[in-house]
């Protein structure tokens, strides 16, 4: 018996808010465990792709599946309970400004109900491994854009959301940094987590289980 | 526990890292409730004022000349239980010159000590809820109904005029109670909307990352229903502790019941729970 995909596009049409085609017969899988490597120019939908599995937006034709749950339109609400499951880094992911590191690291434990002492714990766990035990009570604006990505990957990996979803992880980082963050995906892909990772260039990264594919005209190729 | 502990420690956050908007939403709040505060307590004060006015009122019921002597305490009886009437005087033709006489200053009818012409009357007085026009004219026309009765007198006018007086006030009142209850509300709504202005981006954050619209609208709306329900009582409070520093000596200030304060404060309490979620819930929209 085959495992159902994490995310499963099938002929996928969609147009921009001006009428323009953004996808056209879009298809594309994930399954559990798998890494897909989406690169593309500015334009070429990574970021509509992103809305669309995260129920920003909804498909003219075609079916958009995430952990088995069709998102529609009219159940955009079904959409949203996904979201928890979902680690994201980048893009339309950004630290909470009002919160402390800590608290924006522990911020997806406290929606699932996790007990402050599990919480410290895995936070204590996420600030070791990021290296940003100094920055725990710092506020996202005295960040530099470097921790704040780190502090946005610890956050994605704090409650082992099974889908990770990463825009532009080289962006803003170092070169010392970014082999570090290679690091960690390496990790979280050998931990069996399936992850997105969006990207404007053509990267070099020695995931195992890595899928690449490129967006061209609306279609993954 | 853990939501509910992170529910209580963003409301906690937000009036300690915006204590000028949260003081400045209670202080103004707290100024225009205790606006309306003042005039419900004016309201009161004039309505016991009319009432103690009005309790003055009394009618001259007049017998007809042709009435013997022997009818009067069966209409007195009759009077008695008309509805409305509560007590019933005799004057009769001596007393009504003593009367007339305190009245003018000294004795017209010198001269007439044989034949008394004044009319023998009952002076009636009334019970506090009856004492307006319509129940008036209801009581008039059951008592010209009787034969022995020859005419009716009551200051009609003097009551016309102060229950149109009465009414005016309680118009203008209700208009301006209502005006400064919507500008509390609207100031309200206008706060929250922009403190949730300012957290904008991490409201979205806390949506991508699955967190529903109650539970990141919870905390403000706590906050308005705190703000809303302190500045009521915080109103009350500062109007009572006036008065307590003043005296009147034309008349008392009456303040409704603590049980209708207390409702009262809930209320507005409840009112800016709901002003807040207008004021928050283009924040929550999921775009």
């Amino acid at each position: 018996m085959s495992e159902q995909p994490v995310i499963e596009l099938y002929n996928v049409y969609l147009n921009s808010r001006r009428g323009s085609p953004v996808f056209k017969d879009l298809s594309f899988e994930l399954k559990p465990g798998e890494t897909a490597f989406i690169s593309g120019g500015a334009g070429s939908g990574k970021s509509s792709l992103v809305d669309l599995l995260i129920g920003r937006c909804f498909a003219e034709t075609g079916s958009v599946s995430v952990f088995g749950t069709t998102l529609k339109k009219r159940l955009f609400r079904r959409s949203r309970r996904n979201l928890s499951r979902i680690g994201g880094v980048g893009g339309i992911f950004s630290l909470i400004p009002s919160m402390t590191v800590s608290e924006n690291i522990t911020f997806p434990l406290v929606l699932a109900g996790v007990g402050k002492s599990v919480r410290n714990e895995r936070l204590f766990k996420m600030l070791t491994e990021f290296s940003l035990l100094k920055q725990a009570s710092e506020y996202p604006p005295g960040l530099t854009r470097v921790e704040n990505s780190l502090v946005q990957f610890a956050r994605a990996s704090v409650a082992d959301q099974p889908l990770l979803m990463i825009d532009e992880p080289s962006a803003g980082l170092d070169k010392g940094t970014f082999e570090r963050v290679v690091q960690y995906l390496v990790k979280a892909s050998l931990s069996g987590r399936s992850m997105m990772i969006l990207s404007s260039d053509e990267l070099e990264l020695p995931i195992p289980n890595m899928k690449r594919y490129r967006l061209e005209g609306g279609a993954l190729v | 526990m853990t939501r509910v502990g992170f529910i209580i420690r963003e409301l906690v956050n937000n009036l300690i890292r915006h204590p000028g908007t949260a003081f400045a939403s209670f202080l103004s709040l707290t100024l225009i409730l205790l606006l309306f505060d003042l005039f419900w307590v004016a309201s009161g004060t004039s309505r016991e004022f009319y009432r103690e006015l009005l309790s003055d009122l009394e009618m001259e019921v007049f017998v007809a000349e042709e009435t013997p002597d022997s009818l009067l305490s069966s209409l007195e009886s009759r009077i008695i239980g008309t509805a409305g009437v509560k007590t019933v005087t005799f004057v009769s033709r001596d007393s009504a010159r003593v009367r007339l006489q305190a009245m003018v200053g000294g004795d017209l009818l010198a001269g007439y000590d044989e034949t008394n012409p004044l009319p023998r009357s009952f002076s009636l007085t009334f019970w506090p809820e009856q004492l307006n026009l319509a129940d008036m004219d209801r009581i008039e026309n059951e008592l010209s109904g009787f034969l022995e009765v020859d005419r009716i007198y009551y200051s009609r006018r003097w009551l016309e005029k102060a229950e149109t007086t009465r009414e005016l006030i309680w118009q203008f009142g209700a208009l301006l109670g209502l005006l400064i209850l919507i500008t509390g509300l609207v100031t309200t709504a206008n706060n929250i909307r922009l403190m949730a202005g300012s957290r904008a981006v991490g409201f979205r954050q806390m949506q991508l990352l699955g967190a529903g619209s109650l539970f990141i609208a919870l905390p403000l709306l706590i906050e308005s229903f705190l703000l809303g329900g302190g500045a009521a009582a915080a109103g009350w409070a500062l109007l009572k502790y006036g008065s307590g520093q003043v005296a009147f000596t034309q008349f008392t200030l009456i303040f409704p019941p603590n049980e209708q304060i207390l409702w009262f404060c809930l209320a507005l309490a409840c009112l800016a729970v709901l002003s807040g979620y207008l004021g928050l819930r283009n924040q929550l929209k999921w775009r």
